[in-house]
């Protein structure tokens, strides 16, 4: 049997996701409970009956997903101190390229945002960079080959 | 009917406006927001097919809504705010990939979301509840990556941008092609996209890698 992605996530990740979980849970419960439009026993096409139709599909798909998300998700814990100067997931990371300084910090895919400087563990940048330390050099190839200088690693996780 | 027939001839205005990116690096003849809707759309849709367990209808509506908002929005580059109006400017400007401070780059994000999320609900406002519904939560997705798909068509929105970035630096030079394949490095982490961007880059880059 294919092993199961995990989906690493900072504390604050997995609460958003819990909190989403749980709302998407209430409002389908309160929709086939006893907010169902009218329209619901009538055979108009009524737009706001097509509406609740697509929304409880799509909410259902939601609802499945993140249970998925849930059961296999890993906190990104940070390393014991004298990991700390190594590359992991949730280290934030100030880095030289061209000359040029730059800040990110390495999370999940689900919370990876480069325009926030949030980047993905499986992008190459990030897979590159995890495992070195401060005052490395890492290469980031393809037919271009960029390298990342590693200034400094913090951790501060939340 | 009367609402529709106006939010087409709005949405029709993408057209005929120019990519402000690559009006920035002078390419004669840039193409519009609507011809990068076209072909995000066929990536989204066709690339999409590969992964499993997916929602190609979401995936396609999202590529087909996903900057609806430039119809009163600006099209934002990533060289914002940096471009000055003086061409020569320009040039220096665009040799370098742009790099921000965090607190920036938050800045900057927030004041792109609002700007759009304010244009995108004055071309709907006029729609049918339901309508408008789908089209902001399709939009929500694509911004937030909420979603499997969400975050798919987001990144392919990106490789969408290299690949035309690529084929302009191909037919007039003007583009720092290598830039764009670092950027496009920091960007994606999904394995589709990532080959993907593989097959591109043996394309374009063929007689580099040889040398």
């Amino acid at each position: 049997m294919a092993k199961e992605k995990k989906f690493y996530l900072t504390e604050q990740g997995l609460e958003r996701i819990k909190k989403e979980y749980q709302d998407l849970k209430n409002l389908k419960l309160s929709k086939t409970k006893g907010e169902i439009p009218k329209i619901w026993q009538s055979e108009d096409l009524n737009p706001e009956y097509l509406s609740f139709q697509e929304d409880l599909s799509f909410l259902e798909t939601r609802i499945a997903e993140l249970e998925n998300i849930l059961k296999n998700a890993e906190l990104i814990k940070p390393p014991p101190k004298e990991r700390q100067n190594v590359v992991n997931l949730g280290a934030q990371v100030i880095v030289e390229v061209d000359g040029q300084t730059d800040e990110f910090t390495i999370v999940g895919t689900l919370e990876a945002n480069p325009a926030l400087g949030k980047i993905s563990n499986e992008s190459p940048v990030g897979r590159t960079l995890l495992g070195h330390r401060a005052g490395e050099e890492v290469v980031v190839s393809s037919s271009i080959q960029t390298i990342y200088k590693i200034k400094k690693i913090k951790y501060n996780i939340s | 009917m009367k609402e529709l027939l106006n939010f087409f001839i709005e949405i029709g205005k993408l057209k005929r406006k120019k990519r402000r990116g690559w009006v920035a690096h002078q390419i004669k003849n840039p193409e519009s927001t609507a011809e990068h809707i076209f072909r995000m759309t066929f990536l989204a849709w066709i690339l999409g097919r590969k992964k499993k367990r997916f929602n190609l209808e979401r995936v396609i509506k999202m590529a087909l809504i996903h900057d609806l908002c430039e119809v009163y929005a600006l099209d934002l580059t990533p060289y914002d705010p940096l471009l000055p109006k003086d061409k020569k400017k320009i040039k220096e400007i665009l040799k370098r990939w742009p790099r921000f401070t965090p607190d920036l780059k938050i800045k900057k994000y927030k004041s792109k979301y609002k700007s759009e999320s304010r244009a995108l609900d004055k071309l709907l406002v006029k729609l049918p509840p339901n309508l408008k519904a789908e089209i902001k939560n399709l939009w929500l997705d694509f911004e937030k990556g909420l979603t499997k798909e969400g975050r798919f068509v987001h990144q392919v929105d990106k490789v969408e941008n290299l690949l035309q970035g690529l084929e302009y630096w191909k037919k007039y030079g003007k583009i720092q092609h290598k830039l764009w394949m670092r950027w496009i490095k920091e960007w994606l982490d999904d394995p589709v996209l990532l080959e993907f961007i593989r097959v591109v880059d043996e394309k374009f880059h063929k007689k580099e890698t040889k040398i």
